[in-house]
């Protein structure tokens, strides 16, 4: 892609959120002129920048919000937030139009109907500002004009193809042809750079002389070829770049069916239609002039303009004058810098007879006149050199495998760790274990390293989790008629991307459940003496190793004693808990799966599945999710995760001979103890440690595995820690910890709930790794 | 044998046309530094003798007139040429560019050629762009 | 500098303008077998095409510009301008 283009796409993404966020500030703070003049500004530097390019309908588009937020910033509108969803809407539209850009690099073919319809809304409120034509639709002219015979100065083949083309699209293309005359050489004339700006050029083709001289009587410096010229360009175009040479240059419009006929042989007698502009007798480069003459007039604005003209303005002034008479030929001297000589000067150049012929052209004028093809070059080789930025784009898949490698960087150096056990088992070398192992740390650190390293380029920020909830709670709650305020804080907290990924879904459940069930209607709010506008706070902080995100809102409450019926009307609960059950207890009643708090099913979150949804595919990313509420003041749900998920800690252990993984999050300690002191508590196992009852599990019978502790052994029990409730788990044999990429369960056993993934360990075999919560619920049902 | 290069400063809020029309110039040889609105412009003024100034008019923080106003005025002083490029084309935009003491008044787009044949023409007296 | 005349090969570079004319006519004139090299070529001024099209010299490198690649080329390359090198397209 083109760097101009590539930097316009990058500047526009900055745009368009910043646009976005001054609109939805904008509402709950409809008079503050610097968000108008903010939004206005985006919306501005959006107009200037696509102007360079061929998006017309993107142009035309934010030049209509432009106006809008124009009038608005002059006070001659309020907006109202008809007027922000209409920009709202328009900058969407634009948002799409972009994506396609950015792979195509042009716009969708539909934006000039879309970009019609909303340029209509947007002009509405100006009143429909007649000035300002809603779709300039390009007059369709179609002058078919009779081919003329210079036609056959083209290729027939390229014709023939043409005129097919011409017929299938039911388009025209004009074409030219111009025939310089023998001097004009001596007139700094070049007739191929001024072809070369014809836009949209389809073909040239060169109309020799009717018989080229003989080399040694050929004279280098008389013009004897023309040319002939096919394009898309409109006649307007044409007109004004052949301006000055009307008289040499011929237009004519073509379709399909006229190619086809000069290609049968039917030919214009005559030239028909020849592009008219004023015959200007300038013997220099015409831009130059001009130029030179603009200059001019501006020096003699702020002459006149000015009674007083500083020294250093003067002096300006005085530059600007010498240098466009230098341009024009005129070697003036202004040695005194007196306004009124400067003022005489710039009369005399101005004044009603032309400048002067500069008869030899300078030729430097010439060399200076093709930059665009300098720039395109220029494009091409140095992508901006100007814009350095010291951020580096990557493609995330790069980032991906990049991981991917770490993990079985992983893997191979945990194969040490075997092979040590080996060395020394199997060959009796205890030295040459010592120096696996040695190695192994070694390696070992740098693997940490490494992984910390790719894990920090894989952080992103939660304002990339948070920044859809702005539109989000804007749009719902005006759907739902409340009135609601976002605040979020510490979007600058860094996670992991898979845990910013995952968290997307389980956020949005939660801000629309309390958008939906927690934020009362303003009314409602207002009797209950709150002020009517809610307030809904998204905030996250890094603790340690984890991210903590809360959502927090100031409606209504949960009703422990309204939850604990309902949990024991769908008998989620028996009715002994439906006495005993404290209040925090019966809020978290609504993560049990098959409880809705909702009376009636609304079309935003109450689709069946509620917050159990939420706990499952939390605790799925390794996280925990609790809730507070307190009636009438609110509630608080907080959600505590990994800082990153890519890489986890598990320790092994075995049962009957089989390996098996927990994660290490959840070991509390390994405890050996004698078989007698293991002590039975309503027919649970349990064992007391430090004076605290501890239930045993014995995961070979919840597993269903055949195996019994030898008596005479010690019980050999791990302690983990779920939902804060410490459970001892009775197992074979405790391993070492190790760092694994776990993959989720796949095939056969992707219905084993009781197994969250399966990872690869360093001896080739693979680990299945427990999820603790299923393992302990099967527990309870064996029991 | 070439001469110091003409020190173009290219002001302007918007990237994109800040690219343009450094990679315009620098291109035709000039030297060109950048400078996002007119309160850096400024700045890069107090610091740099620049041959050139092109800036746009609609800009945060210090808008295109200001900036020129204050470029023009004894804290910077410098008679360098300015050219202003704008956006908008309403009445009285150029008397006020020309007031603040530009040399030049656009309207963009401006074409390629054009832009380099008017800087070109504008520092003709001060080395030649190599 | 837009022109280096050597031997056998001409290299045109950046823009060519109406200066550069006479002496490329006049080395094309006294060369035997020229051979022009337009890879750095950005624009030919017309003088310099009618000279080329008129002593048909052997174009050793193609010019990385595109506008000259796309449509000067082709004329340079057809036999008095009615054979193309390059298959044709339509617009």
């Amino acid at each position: 892609m083109n760097p101009l283009l590539a930097q316009f796409l990058a500047e526009a993404a900055d745009l368009l959120t910043s646009v976005d966020e001054g609109l939805l500030q904008l509402e709950r703070d409809p008079g503050d002129p610097e968000l108008v003049n903010e939004v206005f500004r985006a919306a501005h530097t959006f107009k200037g920048s696509s102007g360079l390019f061929d998006f017309p309908e993107l142009t035309r588009l934010t030049h209509a919000a432009e106006d809008l937020l124009d009038a608005v910033r002059g006070g001659k509108l309020d907006l109202d937030s008809g007027m922000t969803d209409d920009l709202l809407a328009a900058f969407d539209l634009i948002r799409g139009w972009l994506a396609h850009v950015t792979q195509h690099e042009r716009l969708p073919a539909s934006a000039g109907a879309d970009a019609a319809i909303l340029i209509t809304k947007l002009r509405g409120p100006l009143g429909g500002d007649a000035t300002t034509p809603v779709v300039e639709k390009a007059p369709i002219v179609h002058v078919i004009a009779p081919p003329p015979e210079w036609l056959s100065h083209f290729e027939q083949e390229w014709l023939d193809a043409t005129a097919t083309w011409l017929t299938t699209t039911s388009s025209t293309l004009r074409f030219a042809r111009y025939l310089p005359d023998e001097g004009c050489f001596f007139r700094a004339e070049d007739p191929l750079h001024l072809i070369s700006q014809v836009p949209a050029l389809a073909r040239i083709a060169v109309v020799p002389p009717d018989e080229w001289p003989s080399p040694d009587d050929y004279d280098e410096y008389a013009c004897l070829i023309g040319f002939v010229l096919a394009t898309r360009a409109g006649h307007g175009e044409l007109d004004h770049l052949f301006r000055y040479v009307p008289d040499q240059v011929e237009v004519v419009e073509l379709d399909g069916d006229a190619l086809r006929r000069f290609l049968n042989g039917e030919v214009a007698p005559e030239p028909v239609e020849a592009a008219d502009a004023p015959v200007v007798d300038d013997p220099q480069d015409p831009a130059v002039v001009e130029d030179a003459y603009a200059i001019l007039a501006a020096a003699q604005t702020s002459l006149r303009d000015q009674q007083e003209v500083g020294g250093v303005r003067l002096a300006s002034i005085a530059h600007s004058i010498a240098s466009a008479a230098a341009a024009l030929g005129d070697i003036s001297e202004l040695s005194d810098l007196n306004a009124e000589q400067l003022t005489e000067t710039v009369n005399r150049l101005l004044g009603s007879t032309p400048a002067p012929p500069a008869a030899p052209p300078p030729p430097a004028l010439i060399e200076r006149s093709a930059p665009e093809e300098r720039i395109d070059r220029g494009r091409a080789d140095d992508p901006g050199g100007q814009v350095g930025t010291k951020i580096l784009k990557v493609d995330q898949e790069k980032v991906d495998h990049l991981m991917e490698l770490v993990g079985e960087l992983n893997v191979a150096k945990n194969g040490l760790t075997f092979l040590a056990d080996s060395a020394e088992e199997e060959f009796g070398s205890r030295v040459l274990s010592r120096r696996i192992k040695d190695q192994y740390s070694g390696l070992h650190r740098i693997a940490e390293e490494l992984q910390a390293a790719v894990m920090d380029v894989r952080m992103l920020p939660l304002s990339v989790a948070f920044s859809r909830f702005p539109r989000l709670v804007r749009d719902l709650s005006r759907r739902l008629g409340k009135n609601i305020e976002l605040v979020m804080e510490g979007e600058d907290t860094m996670a992991d991307k898979d845990v910013i990924e995952a968290l997307a879904d389980p956020l949005v459940h939660l801000v629309r459940n309390s958008l939906d069930h927690g934020i009362e209607l303003p009314d409602e709010r207002t009797a209950a003496g709150k002020p009517p506008q809610a307030r809904i706070t998204l905030s996250a902080v890094a603790d340690g190793d984890a991210v903590v995100v809360e959502i927090a809102d100031d409606g209504r409450g949960i009703d422990p004693v309204k939850v604990k019926r309902k949990a024991y009307e769908k008998g989620l609960i028996s009715e002994e808990e439906l006495e005993s059950m404290g209040d925090q207890e019966a809020v978290e009643l609504v993560f049990r799966a098959g409880f809705s708090t909702a009376d009636q099913v609304s079309d935003l979150s109450g689709r069946g599945v509620g917050m159990d949804a939420v706990r499952a595919s939390v605790e799925k990313l390794g996280g925990t999710v609790t809730m507070k509420s307190e009636l009438g003041t609110g509630s608080v749900t907080r959600l505590r995760l990994p800082l990153s998920m890519a890489v986890t800690q598990v320790m092994v252990v075995s049962v009957a001979g089989q390996r098996f993984g927990i994660p290490v999050d959840l070991v509390v300690e390994t405890v050996r103890v004698p078989g007698g002191e293991i002590g039975r508590v309503l027919h649970q196992d349990v064992v007391v440690l430090r004076g605290e009852v501890v239930p045993v599990i014995d995961l070979a019978a919840a597993l269903r595995m055949p195996w019994t502790p030898d008596e005479n052994d010690d019980r050999r029990i791990l302690i983990v820690s779920l939902h804060g409730q410490r459970v001892g788990l009775l197992v074979e044999q405790f391993h070492r910890e190790v760092d694994v990429i776990l993959k989720p369960m796949e095939g056969l056993l992707a219905y084993a709930d009781e197994f969250s993934g399966t990872a690869l360990l360093g001896d080739g075999l693979v680990l299945l790794v427990l999820n603790m919560k299923e393992v302990l619920g099967l527990a309870a049902r064996a029991a | 044998m070439t001469e110091t290069p003409v020190k173009v400063l290219v002001v302007d809020d918007a990237a994109t046309v800040r690219l343009y029309h450094t990679s315009l110039l620098s291109e035709a040889g000039f030297a060109v530094e950048e400078a996002a609105n007119g309160l850096e412009a400024v700045e890069a003024a107090l610091t740099t003798a620049f041959d050139l100034f092109v800036v746009d008019v609609n800009m945060p923080k210090m808008n295109g007139y200001t900036c020129v106003e204050t470029l023009r005025s004894e804290t910077v002083g410098t008679p360098a040429p300015v050219l202003m490029i704008s956006t908008e084309d309403r009445p009285g935009d150029a008397e006020r560019a020309y007031a603040a003491g530009a040399n030049l008044y656009m309207v963009k787009p401006v074409s390629a050629e054009r832009l380099v044949r008017v800087a070109r023409m504008l520092t003709a007296g001060r080395g030649i762009p190599a | 500098m837009p022109l280096e005349l050597h031997e056998a090969t001409a290299t045109l570079t950046d823009v060519v303008t109406v200066d550069e004319v006479e002496p490329l006519a006049a080395w094309l004139r006294a060369t035997e077998k020229p051979k022009v090299n337009l890879r750095r070529c950005n624009h030919l001024h017309t003088g310099a095409l009618q000279a080329l099209l008129l002593f048909r010299p052997k174009i050793s490198s193609a010019p990385a510009n595109a506008f000259l690649a796309e449509q000067v080329l082709p004329l340079l390359a057809g036999g008095n301008g009615t054979a193309s090198r390059q298959g044709s397209e339509p617009p």
